[in-house]
């Protein structure tokens, strides 16, 4: 068995733990902090898939976009402790830990049977800018046209609910 | 090997389950589903270095703009519930129960 990529591991390692902490802190702004960690792991797990551009793109809209807009809603909500609200208790909190457990045994140990390794050498041209660029524009037209709307819809739709009064 | 980057995405879809369903703070379940569609992008990223076709890197931007307009609007309602109920514990917003 070939060693493992040690940068792999390392990222892994971080969003792996970033995110079960994201899942486990109380506090929002902590678990917002841990999601940074997390989404800049998941940057370096995609710059190792051979996708420089869709790294770059996901640090800038997840880290730029999505983790301000998260932290933005934390300080303008500006919870106190007691408004946090209370969790489940502890039992019902391991039961469902267990489950989601056996969600991940369940697709885990079927994947430790497939030992396909990865090219050695991407084609050339993959994960540019052109080549994503050219299959998003010719093949996924249509995709991209639906997703502008999704996106202007979202837009109309945040501004009617988060405005006090129209 | 491609299992690596599998098991990692599972493992983050599990993680993301977990908060989604064992978390009560609306915040915390918002964050947790950003964490379950990153690990199907790790997913589609993977799969498309293997057989090094770049159209499942074309369904990561798609997986991006959903969750993008998702967030905003997820966002929007918890604000739009917090200024009603003064709460962001799913336990307390049960006017729908019946």
């Amino acid at each position: 068995m070939p060693p493992i990529d040690p940068v792999f591991l390392i990222a892994a390692g971080v969003t792996v733990g970033a995110g079960a902490l994201v899942v486990s802190l109380r506090n929002p702004v902590h678990a917002a902090i841990s999601m940074l960690a997390a989404f800049l792991g998941l940057a370096v797990i995609y710059l190792r898939l051979g996708a420089p551009f869709l790294a770059a793109i996901h640090v800038l809209v997840y880290t730029g976009a999505i983790l301000v807009l998260f932290l933005f809603v934390i300080m303008m909500l500006n919870l106190k402790p007691d408004e946090l609200g209370v969790e489940y208790p502890l039992k019902i909190r391991i039961g469902i830990a267990a489950l989601c457990g056996g969600l991940f045994a369940l697709i885990a140990l079927p994947l430790l049977q497939d030992h396909r390794e990865l090219p050695k050498q991407a084609p050339p041209g993959f994960g540019t800018v052109e080549s994503v660029g050219t299959a998003l524009f010719n093949e996924y037209a249509l995709a991209f046209e639906l997703i502008s709307v999704l996106i202007m819809v979202a837009v109309f739709a945040g501004v009617l609910l988060a405005k006090r009064k129209l | 090997m491609i299992s690596h980057y599998l098991i990692v995405s599972a493992a983050l879809f599990a993680i993301g389950a977990f908060g989604v369903l064992a978390r009560r703070n609306l915040l915390i379940i918002l964050m947790s589903v950003e964490i379950m569609l990153n690990g199907v992008n790790v997913a589609l990223l993977a799969f498309a270095r293997l057989h090094g076709n770049t159209q499942g890197q074309v369904f990561v931007l798609m997986v991006m703009g959903v969750a993008a307009a998702e967030v905003s609007v997820g966002l929007a309602i918890l604000i739009a519930v917090f200024r009603n109920r003064k709460t962001v514990d799913t336990g307390d917003l049960k006017s729908l129960q019946g």
